[in-house]
């Protein structure tokens, strides 16, 4: 059973469609490819039946597919209420109201819902090199309403118009945007679910952080407050392992210690992070973080900054530490259990090994020194590509395989002082970063990710040890780039290898920063900011009130003049003046000139007055050549025309006689 | 306050229509005092236009809301960004929509005259004296379908008003409804002109009786030159094609504009209608009667003239003629003119 339908305008429907299309555009990747293709078809079915008769569902049909799809989505996501479970939804709900499309009104819902969409991109992502998509969809919508609203509109003339339209709207767009006061908090959040998106993670295998030396997007930005450490001391703390199977490391589940407070040395170092969104809770430091940077993120026992939620959006925030330290109390019983743990049964010959080493050594200090010297001399090589290993990982790689990176070595190293009761424990993060001398931030990507370990010596605390670094001391001074050329495709080696590309790539990270600093991270204190900036000695929220009604207003009355001006009619030239001052003169005598007279019959008119007024007829008669005469171009260049100002000037009109 | 007859376009019955409708008279009765009488041609200035948002406008303002929620909520700057470029949008498109309507003049509005039972126009000329080209002019009465027209630059626009055929009388059009909710349809600006219109509806033509009469008594009529036979009737003003023996040249020696001289043809005859002779109980049947009698006559090249209470049209003949008696008949049992005595 077709549904009734009387046909719709052609152009309209297809600019709803596009607007739509649009919106299912910039969701391609975060929705399940079955929606968006079942968006696509469904547009492409609603266009073909609106070109010529194709049978569109009825009714019933498109009932039972609204549920048919909101089972599928439920049964995909167990959820309706998430951005992306929302956005799946809300994309196939709104392809099936394309379906029974029959009025203007019926499109406009379709260029709402690509107004939606955009609306869930933006929440979603807001990279700078998403921005020219957003604005993109935005001006297809607004060019979609004015095609819907006035369908004798030509699509080229809609474009213009919606481009005019939101080009005059910009700069009060701006000024709304820098004034309008923000709230310091959220009133409801809605779940932001999915997987985690790349990054460190609370686990490591020996081979996890390989999946992150290819990844080269940014996991945070850096901008020192004074001067910069050297490359070697840029070991970035991240998630801290303690648990091991014999194989992978673990976070322990939630544990309660007290922190061994340590004698901070030196310089601090203060810097101001900016962590790109991980949907993990873990927050990044110089190693050693002196205190928490924010309320509700904690520093955590072994140092570590933990947030009470995932990072969802991007955040920044200011951050103290110190490159040296030295303990200032014996580590806890608690502690040292849990560090000199290991798995029973498991990496046999590691055990025996660790035996050896440290009788050999005597000390704890000596121990760690025995086993670098170990890992120096014993034939081991840096390889991004190592063999597989099994299941007593740590034997296979010291007696077997002798490759890996530093996930490998930090694994084996912990496992070894553990083995000989030295407390030890893998920390992860970042090694380095990238210098962005355009921008002067540092740049730490993914694939500066790095695992190193930490030994509890008596008298110094925790001390760092990079086992990587005796393997493979390049590491320290270069990127993982630099290393293992053979890492990355060829593309990228040329992308990376020019200076001139490489400059070119510096300019567009600056930019992605200062689009994340100054744009993404706007909010009240920036605006108070701008306000002491524009001169308000005592920046306070109404200022912003103020400053954002009267740029609306004065927007308003800019832009009411603009328009008047050009609705009103063109000032009349010199000839139609001399014109209308002449029938106001006749008006005197004669009844005055109807609108719809021209000069001609206004001079039959002149005929009733006593006396005839000759001389208005013959100046009415002139107008009448001068304006629409054969040789009006060569009258106006012979000065007639003034000729004719001056007599009109000089008409004496006869009072009424009665 | 409207002697029309028409009935609207059958509208849904709704709880609150009463409610509407006596809201609706009391805002036009506001409008009308607030603007008084327009007299052509006018010009829409601002003070005269109005400006709402429509109901897609409203459903706009809702979306922009929603978003500056999610915007706030999330203190997401391309949201919030978004939504502040929306709203400025829509008031940009307020301002589009007002000048749109904005110098657009009424250069004239007028109602031929038509049968009773015939279909009837209101013929409306707009006039566009900017430089742009002003899309999406809507132009109704109060209670007739929307007409649609564009107006290009320095150009005119005509336009057509249909009306529903009606019934024999006076329709006493008080006001116009310019609108236009170009371009993208989120506001509607509008204005009333309020130039009183009469469109004549003439009595049907209709009946079988026989004319009355020829009368004996020719008031008015006097040999003269020319052609002997031919009855001299008047002057009238020259019009294109009148043959020159006939203009009154010693007239225009005396510096009178040209004047034709016009005369009966002879053999027509002489004819006087009076509503009070015509036989018939119903009143609408007799005045159908003498509508048939003087549309003959017209066609016959007779003279005629025709008188109804309270009106005395003097014989002549020609379609002015026509029209004033076809008039007079409109006008039985509506008043005079407006504007008359």
């Amino acid at each position: 059973m077709a549904a009734p339908r009387t046909e719709l305008p052609l152009r309209p429907l297809a600019w709803a469609c596009a607007a739509f299309a649009g919106g299912v555009l910039l969701h391609l990747d975060r929705v399940p490819a079955w929606a968006s293709l079942a968006s696509f078809a469904l547009i492409l079915w609603r266009l073909a039946a609106a070109r010529r008769r194709v049978w569109l569902p009825g009714a019933l049909a498109r009932a039972l597919l609204a549920l048919g799809m909101a089972a599928v989505v439920l049964a995909r996501f167990h959820t309706l209420n998430g951005l992306t479970a929302g956005t799946t939804l809300l994309l196939l709900m709104a392809a099936l109201k394309l379906l029974e499309t029959r009025n203007a009104r019926d499109e406009l819902v379709l260029v709402g819902a690509g107004f939606f969409l955009l609306l869930a991109a933006c929440l979603d992502r807001q990279q700078l090199v998403r921005t020219p998509l957003y604005a993109l969809q935005a001006w297809v919508c607004c060019a979609a309403i004015g095609s819907i609203a006035t369908p004798a509109l030509g699509s080229r003339a809609a474009v213009r118009l919606a481009g005019r339209a939101l080009l005059i709207a910009a700069p009060l767009a701006v000024a709304l945007f820098l004034f309008f006061p923000r709230l310091p908090g959220a009133f409801w959040a809605i779940p932001r679910g999915g997987a985690a998106l790349t990054g460190l993670s609370d686990a490591m295998t020996p081979g996890s952080i390989m999946q992150l030396v290819a990844d080269y997007s940014t996991a945070f930005r850096v901008r020192f407050a004074g001067p910069r450490p050297a490359g070697a001391a840029l070991y970035w703390r991240g998630p801290v392992l303690h648990d091991f199977d014999g194989r992978t490391w673990r976070r322990p589940a939630e544990v309660f210690r007290t922190r061994q407070r340590p004698e901070y040395l030196g310089e601090a170092v203060h810097y101001r992070v900016a962590l790109e969104a991980t949907r993990q809770r873990f927050w990044f430091a110089l190693d050693l973080p002196a205190r928490s940077p924010a309320a509700r993120v904690f520093l955590t026992y072994d140092y570590q900054l933990l947030a009470a939620d995932p990072v969802m959006e991007a955040v920044s925030y200011e951050a103290v530490s110190y490159l040296h330290t030295r303990a200032l109390e014996p580590l806890n019983p608690g502690g040292r259990r849990e560090d000199t743990a290991l798995p029973a049964g498991a990496n046999p010959r590691t055990l025996e090994l660790a035996q050896r080493l440290y009788q050999r050594a005597g000390g704890d200090a000596a121990y760690v020194s025995a086993v670098l010297g170990y890992l120096r001399s014993g034939g081991f090589v840096y390889s991004l590509e190592p063999q597989p290993l099994g299941r007593d990982a740590v034997d296979e790689l010291l007696f077997r395989t002798r490759e890996g990176f530093c996930g490998h070595y930090a694994s084996a190293f912990v496992t070894l002082m553990r083995a000989a009761h030295v407390p030890a424990r893998v920390v992860t993060g970042y090694l380095g970063g990238e210098w962005n001398p355009v921008g002067e931030f540092l740049e730490v990507r993914q694939a500066d990710a790095h695992a190193w370990a930490e030994v509890w010596l008596e008298g110094r605390g925790w001390t760092r040890v990079d086992p990587t670094a005796v393997v493979a001391p390049e590491r320290l001074r270069r990127g993982v780039l630099d290393l293992m050329p053979q890492a990355f495709s060829a593309s990228e080696r040329l992308l990376y290898g020019s200076p001139w590309l490489l400059a070119l790539m510096q300019r567009w990270d600056a930019a992605n920063a200062w689009w994340g600093d100054h744009i993404v991270k706007f909010d009240l204190a920036s605006q108070l900011d701008l306000l002491a900036r524009l001169g308000v000695p005592t920046p306070e929220a109404r200022y912003l009130g103020w400053a954002f009604m009267g740029a609306l207003l004065a927007w308003l009355a800019l832009i009411g003049w603009q328009m008047g001006r050009g609705a009103r009619a063109a000032r009349p030239d010199e000839l139609a003046r001399a014109y209308l001052r002449l029938c106001r003169k006749l008006a005197r005598v004669v009844p005055a000139r109807a609108a719809h007279q021209g000069p001609l019959e206004y001079s039959q008119v002149l005929q009733s007055a006593r006396p005839p007024l000759r001389e208005g007829g013959e100046l009415l008669a002139r107008y009448a050549q001068l304006r629409y005469g054969p040789q009006r171009e060569a009258h106006r260049h012979a000065g007639e025309v003034s000729a004719f100002v001056r007599a009109v000037a000089r008409l004496r009109v006869p009072p009424r006689t009665a | 306050m409207s002697a029309r007859a028409t009935a609207g376009a059958s509208r849904r019955w709704h709880p609150l229509e009463p409610l509407a409708r006596a809201l609706r008279a009391r805002v036009a009765r506001w409008v009308r005092r607030r603007q008084g009488e327009d007299a052509l041609p006018v010009t829409l200035a601002r003070r005269r236009l109005y400006i709402l948002p429509t109901r897609g406008g409203v459903a706009f303002a809702a979306l922009t809301f929603v978003m500056l929620l999610a915007g706030l909520n999330y203190t997401n700057s391309l949201a919030l960004f978004l939504t502040f470029l929306l709203a400025a949008f829509a008031l940009v498109v307020m301002q589009q929509c007002h000048g749109n309507l904005l110098g657009v003049s009424v250069l004239g509005v007028s109602a031929p005259a038509v049968f009773a039972g015939r279909p009837a126009a209101v013929h409306v000329v707009l006039g566009n004296g900017a430089a742009g080209e002003r899309l999406a002019l809507e132009v109704a009465l109060d209670d007739t379908p929307v007409v649609t027209g564009a107006a290009a630059a320095h150009a005119r626009l005509r336009l057509q008003l249909p009306l529903p055929p009606q019934a024999r009388g006076v329709v006493r059009i008080e006001r116009l409804r310019i609108s236009s909710a170009h371009p993208f349809g989120l506001f509607r600006a509008w204005t009333w002109v309020h130039t009183p219109l009469e469109l004549l509806v003439y009595p049907a033509p209709a009946g079988r009786l026989p004319p009355p009469a020829q009368d004996a008594q020719r008031t008015g009529a006097r040999p003269r030159s020319g052609t002997d036979l031919d009855e001299w009737l008047g002057l009238r003003p020259f019009r294109d094609g009148d043959s020159p023996r006939q203009v009154d040249w010693k007239a225009y020696a005396r510096e009178a504009p040209l004047l034709v001289k016009e005369y009966q043809p002879a053999g027509s005859e002489l004819l006087l209608f009076d509503l009070a002779q015509v036989p018939g109980a119903e009143a609408e049947a007799r005045l159908s009667q003498l509508a048939r009698w003087i549309v003959d006559a017209e066609a016959a090249g007779d003279r005629y003239g025709l008188t109804v209470p309270g009106t005395r049209v003097p014989p002549a003949r020609g379609p002015e003629q026509r029209h004033r008696c076809l008039a007079a008949l409109a006008r039985v049992g509506f008043g005079p003119a407006r504007g008359a005595p």
